[in-house]
């Protein structure tokens, strides 16, 4: 019964069993898996060399000898092609088949005992892990000729801070032969001055097992040092402590003075920049303000913060704002200059006149604008108050020319008149006493000198009014604007309107003081006769006559007068005629006849007409 | 009450369908959170205005920052504002469909853009206005 029950157990072993009796080795028992494993025909009796199944010659020669030298044997894994029962597809599978000698009791050969153990899966393990070994033996020749040919240092460090490697990069940068010491040179290498730092650190990243980055300076083969970045990362042999550092080191020395002179620069500049009392500051393409230099905050006592990237519009006076808003969006759309005169607040409320000033850079780090705002309160307050002074001196300096002018043409007629009847009294009158005869030459040496006077006073007057008048280029416009701003209390006291239409013929090629008196005589003419019962409206036109000469035009709204037709024409007299018209207005003649004057000494000519209520008109006609 | 300035750039080009997911679901946040102010969009190029409670709009400022739709996020103002300087919020971009937008409440094409509202102050509205040229490029009318 026993005998049946391990029969059965044979049987059904998942390792195959087979037993091959005498010396032609024939099948004896087989059990399942065995016959699975020789193809199933295995007839008792027969013997193997008849039935191979699977098993090739060399397997049946060393089961042979096994039989004959009675030594047992293992083959490993050894490969046997099986036919799958389902698919037919034959697969190569892995056995160890261990070959057991059979013997009776008296130590006489009986044949073989051989089990089969199907080691496939280990052996397809040992396999793969072949593969792979090769694999990584070539990924580690790949890695080692990329590391050796970098431009950097490799190396490789433990946790005590030796080195356990390092690429040949080492040696060819600090000339060291290839004997030398790595752990003991290389710290020598390193610049006095940074050693203590550059051990420390790597000490404490070690500590911490932490990777690090810093800069050194390493001596070279040639001696000079030169910045080197050092970088590591820890390899974790999670989780335990890292084991080993991996880094690279690279020279950063150009790249490194570089940065440092562009940063050196760039400290100067703004160095520069912030030592300057004018406020200065750059904006982005976009136009946004991004740096505002240390003067802006003491001027504003406002923190660039405060101020944000358009803050400096909000510095300027309210009514300025938005028209200088509007030009640098302009400015900034069409890369045009921003230039600008505006008065700009100061921290304790005061507003100052400022130059505003800013232009455009396109370089290689792109398109940045860089300003500036110079006080000119003081330039500009001065040239108001001279402007002013100006103006008066030559007014007053006009007036007593014109005074003495008049009075020695008006000085003329009574003179004239005096010597005629004092040459009718010395031809009708008796003289008894001769010294009467001396007192007769006496006063009519007199007479002679008082005409004599009157005519170099005369003569003095003209001669410096032309040497006071060179020409140039004049813009009408401009010079009628400066005229406007010394009467802006007269205009202001009447509210008068005052056109400049210049376009046909901006430019006049005259004395600029004399042009300036032109003007200014005939607008306060315009403003002194203006109608009591509607605002004045003074239109100063600039064109061109039908012969292409200069042509101006004062026009007013005022009292005009009455002129009679031959008056008209001659301008002169109507002028006399003007004055005796209104006597409630004061030196109206003497300033028009000025004008008159100045005009006939260029050549030209002053027309005037007019109609009493409605107004007046005075062409003037700059060259004949 | 506040307002944030901000401009960026577009990870990559929003398309039609992006930006009209945008303007609804902005629409419709902004509206709950009384969040008003205006994005105006063109070609990767992006500034935004927003108007609200200090409480709201920072908090919404830090999200909308890390959107990962966008990057270089440059804030130009934070500040208070003394009054809304706009109704509701809206958005004004060059669809590449003109037709399906046309209607859209809350969207403008770029030439439609309201003036800058006068209730800003002239250094804001200069902000506004710079950002929209930085945005959509120069104005017709800016180029005299
Ligand atoms: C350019 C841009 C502007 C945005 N503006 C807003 C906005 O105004 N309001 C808003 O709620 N979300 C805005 N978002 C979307 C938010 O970033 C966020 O995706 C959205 O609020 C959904 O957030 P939730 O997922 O937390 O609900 C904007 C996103 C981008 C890219």
């Amino acid at each position: 019964m026993r005998e049946q029950q391990l029969q059965t157990i044979l049987q059904h072993m998942p390792a195959g069993i087979v037993t091959l009796l005498g010396p032609e080795l024939r099948y004896g028992f087989v059990n399942e898996a065995m016959q699975a494993l020789l193809g199933g025909h295995t007839p008792e009796g027969e013997p193997l060399a008849a039935h191979p199944g699977p098993l090739t010659a060399d397997i049946r020669e060393v089961m042979g000898q096994v039989y004959e030298s009675g030594v047992s044997y293992v083959a490993k894994a050894f490969p046997l092609p099986l036919t799958e029962p389902e698919t037919g597809q034959v697969v190569p599978r892995y056995f160890d088949l261990a070959l057991e000698p059979l013997h009776d009791d008296h130590d006489q050969s009986l044949g073989l005992l051989v089990f089969a153990v199907d080691v496939t899966a280990q052996e397809e393990a040992r396999q793969r892990a072949h593969t792979l070994s090769l694999e990584t033996r070539r990924l580690d020749a790949r890695l080692r000729v990329l590391t050796e040919t970098a431009p950097q240092i490799t190396f490789t460090m433990d946790a005590a801070g030796r080195y356990e490697y390092v690429s040949p990069q080492w040696y060819y940068f600090t000339g060291q032969p290839p004997t030398a010491d790595l752990n003991a040179i290389w710290p020598l290498l390193i610049h006095p001055d940074d050693r203590l730092r550059v051990l420390y650190q790597s000490e404490v990243a070690r500590t911490n097992g932490v990777g690090w980055t810093y800069e050194y300076r390493l001596r070279r083969h040639d001696g000079q040092y030169r910045w080197v970045l050092s970088r590591a990362l820890p390899e974790l042999h999670a989780p335990d402590k890292p084991v080993f550092w991996h880094g690279a080191v690279t020279e950063v020395h150009d790249q490194r003075e570089l940065a440092e002179a562009l940063r050196r620069g760039e400290e100067e500049l703004r160095f520069l920049a912030d030592s300057i009392p004018q406020l200065i500051w750059t904006a982005s393409a976009a136009g946004f303000i991004d740096y505002y230099n240390q003067h802006t905050a003491e001027y504003s006592g406002l923190s660039p913060k405060e101020l944000g990237p358009t803050g400096w519009v909000s510095l300027l006076e309210p009514a300025e704002q938005a028209l200088a808003a509007r030009r640098w969006v302009q400015s900034v759309a069409t890369g045009q200059e921003y230039e600008g005169l505006c008065q700009m607040r100061r921290h304790d409320g005061q507003y100052r006149w400022h130059i505003i000033r800013a232009r455009q850079l396109a370089d290689a780090r792109g398109l940045r604008w860089f300003g500036a705002c110079t006080d000119v309160d003081d330039q500009y307050r001065l040239r108001q108050v001279l402007q002013t002074q100006y103006d008066e001196l030559a007014r007053t300096n006009r007036d007593l020319d014109t005074f003495v002018y008049t009075a020695s043409h008006d000085l003329k007629q009574p003179l004239f008149n005096l010597r005629g009847l004092f040459d009718e009294l010395r031809r009708t009158a008796t003289f008894t006493d001769p010294e009467q005869g001396d007192l007769l030459q006496m006063v009519d040496q007199a007479l002679g000198q008082l005409d004599g006077t009157l005519h170099e006073l005369a003569a003095t007057v003209q001669q410096q009014r032309e040497l006071a008048a060179p020409t140039e280029q004049l813009d009408l416009r401009s010079v009628a604007e400066e005229v406007l701003l010394g009467l802006r209390a007269q205009v202001e006291e009447v509210q008068a309107t005052i056109e400049l239409d210049m376009g046909a013929a901006p430019t006049l090629l005259y004395g600029r003081a004399n042009l300036r008196s032109v003007l200014h005589n005939l607008i306060s003419n315009a403003l002194k006769f203006a109608h009591p019962e509607r605002a004045p409206l003074i239109v100063l036109r600039s064109s061109l006559s039908d012969s292409g000469q200069p042509l101006l035009t004062v026009q007013d709204n005022g009292l005009g007068m009455s002129l009679d037709t031959e008056i008209a024409a001659e301008a002169v007299p109507a002028l006399h005629t003007f004055e005796r018209q209104h006597p409630h207005v004061a030196g109206a003649g003497v300033g028009l006849y000025l004008v008159q004057r100045i005009i006939d000494s260029r050549g030209g000519h002053l027309v005037v007409n007019s109609t009493v209520g409605e107004g007046t008109t005075f062409s003037v006609q700059w060259f004949e | 009450m506040n307002h944030i300035v901000y401009m960026s750039r577009a990870v990559r080009p929003l398309s039609d369908q992006d930006l009209k997911e945008l303007l609804d679901q902005c629409r419709r946040d902004n509206a709950l959170h009384e969040v008003t102010g205006i994005l105006f969009y063109s070609h990767g190029h992006i500034a935004q205005l927003i108007e609200g409670e200090p409480s709201i709009i920072d908090p919404l400022y830090e999200k909308i920052a890390a959107d990962g739709r966008h990057s270089h996020v440059m804030q130009l103002a934070n500040k208070p504002i003394s009054a809304r300087s706009f109704s509701d919020w809206s958005m004004a971009f060059h669809p590449l469909e003109a037709e399906g937008f046309k209607t859209l409440e809350g969207f403008f094409l770029p030439h439609q853009v309201p003036q800058t509202p006068e209730t800003l102050t002239i250094a804001d509205a200069l902000i506004v206005d710079l950002v929209r040229q930085a945005v959509f490029g120069p104005q017709q009318d800016t180029l005299v």
